[in-house]
């Protein structure tokens, strides 16, 4: 007979996973992809080149592959294993994401009007003073939509981790199901809508912060 | 001496040649009134004094100062520019006003970033931004907006937000005041308002280059009239001159068909 608080733990013990998992990529792959952002809209030719050849790979292949290459590649390539499945996932995680960041910061930069920058220089601002006084705040304005979609997805991409032995919380959950349990494969599945019912109010508090101007 | 005097100036896009070499000046309170067709390098010539654009050749001078040099360039460093295009303000055909901000903040906004810098702000930084507050209440007040100092651009509608724009150009004390088409983007009952802003400040004295279609208030508000086509000055005068008595064939055909409209 498995008790209640045995699967509750179990769960519970897998969400961290989810959990560190979650909140590391984003700490991390957030100021990532600024930097990627820079790079994929710098002057210098071949560094542009580069680093969106590299968005575009990181973008068109299966995060579940890139999982799979950072955790094998070290060791089979250049013979230094990972030492840590959940260091290869956190890597991997944070590439990934940081490449979808960049494009959401990318587009964000690239759709602030012209006449914004213009309107800065000819008032003698400094490029620093017009990026972070007048640019930023409509930035952040108008990609607020489509980084909390991102982060909606990661919360459940999260799961992935499993793949290179992560136990994660569905993980944990389909232990029970060998065992003839399906209830904490729901559980989980109200795990999820949990942490991203807080999520959604959380970013429509956002956004509603930002209402009293209009981009 | 003229407060501003162009020389020579020229800019080129690639192989396109905008400006083939225009030359003026202007005395200090005079307002003058720049006409031609679209595409003609109105805008271009305003955004080279601003330096927004980098002339390929030629020299701008204030007071008499060299202030821009093609051949110099070490007057195209970042900070000296910044320091230069202070001399002069810019009022664009659509206001690129900051929407995050109120009507008094973007009036404000520039010159506190300016004081941060000063001594008298490090000492008493609440004295020199109710300075500031005050000056920027009081010049939306001239352009008539007194009630509105807390309405986000969003919340103005048709002429005030040109209207702010005209008192955030004031704000830093330009020793010339640039306008392109101020009215272009509004609706033709609303640029009355515009105008009349800009003639009181004609009243006053103020120093203004004003690139316009709008061929009666060209003609009442400017001091000095400059007819451009194809990227050089081909007539300038007075009012009087040129609107009454074009010497050239070309004035003469654009004023013909901008009056048969
Ligand atoms: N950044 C630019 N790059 C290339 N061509 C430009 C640029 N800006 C303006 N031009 C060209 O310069 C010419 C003059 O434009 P403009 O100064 O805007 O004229 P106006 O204000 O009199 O209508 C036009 O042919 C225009 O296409
Ligand atoms: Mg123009």
């Amino acid at each position: 007979m498995i008790s209640l608080s045995s699967i509750i733990a179990s769960l519970n013990a897998g969400l961290l996973e989810n959990l560190k998992l979650f909140f590391i990529t984003l700490l991390l792959s957030a100021p990532l992809g600024l930097v990627i952002t820079l790079g994929s809209m710098s002057k210098i030719k071949p560094l542009r080149a580069l680093t969106r050849t590299f968005v575009w790979i990181i973008r068109g292949t299966p995060l579940m592959l890139q999982l799979f290459v950072v955790l094998y590649g070290p060791g089979l390539l250049f013979g230094m294993p990972m030492k840590s499945r959940f260091t290869a996932a956190v890597i991997a995680f944070v590439i990934n994401y940081a490449a979808y960041f960049s494009e959401i910061y990318r587009g964000g930069i690239e759709s602030i009007p012209k006449g914004q920058y213009e309107a800065g220089q000819v008032l003698g601002m400094t490029k620093v003073q017009i990026f972070f006084k007048v640019i930023l705040l409509q930035v952040i304005k108008r990609i607020t939509p489509s980084m909390g979609n991102e982060v909606i997805t990661l919360t459940k991409d999260t799961s992935l981790a499993r793949v290179i032995g992560i136990p994660e919380i569905i993980m944990s959950a389909d232990r029970f199901t060998k065992k003839g349990l399906i209830g904490p494969l729901f559980a989980t599945g109200l795990y999820f809508l949990a942490m991203n019912g807080a999520l959604t109010i959380l970013l429509g508090r956002l956004e509603k912060k930002m209402d009293y101007f209009k981009v | 001496m003229a407060i501003l005097e162009v020389k020579g100036l020229k800019k080129r896009f690639d192989s396109l040649e905008v400006l083939k070499g225009i030359d003026f000046s202007l005395e200090k309170g005079e307002a003058l009134a720049l006409i031609g067709v679209s595409g003609s390098g109105k805008t271009t010539l305003l955004r080279c004094l601003n330096f927004l654009e980098v002339p390929t050749e030629g020299q701008i001078l204030v007071n008499g100062q060299v202030i821009f040099d093609a051949s110099n360039p070490a007057m195209l460093s970042e900070k000296e520019i910044r320091h230069n295009r202070l001399h002069f303000g810019m009022v664009f055909q659509q206001f690129n006003l900051f929407p995050q901000y109120t009507a008094l903040q973007n009036v404000t906004l520039a010159q506190e970033l300016l004081e941060k810098d000063t001594a008298e702000y490090k000492q008493n930084k609440k004295a020199v931004m109710e300075r500031i507050h005050e000056r920027g209440a009081e010049l939306l007040g001239t352009v008539g907006l007194s009630d509105k100092l807390d309405y986000y651009p969003h919340q103005l509608s048709g002429g005030p937000p040109q209207r702010v724009a005209i008192a955030r150009a004031l704000m830093l004390e330009p020793d010339i005041l640039c306008f392109d088409e101020p009215t272009s983007a509004l609706d033709p009952e609303l640029t009355g308002e515009v105008l009349k802003v800009i003639r009181g400040l004609a009243d006053r004295n103020t120093t203004m280059v004003i690139v316009t279609h709008e061929m009666k208030f060209a003609r009442d508000v400017s001091d000095k009239v400059l007819f451009m086509d194809q990227g050089v000055v081909v007539e300038s005068g007075s009012p009087q001159e040129v609107f009454e008595n074009p010497k050239e064939e070309r004035t003469r055909q654009f004023l013909e068909r901008y009056f048969a409209e």
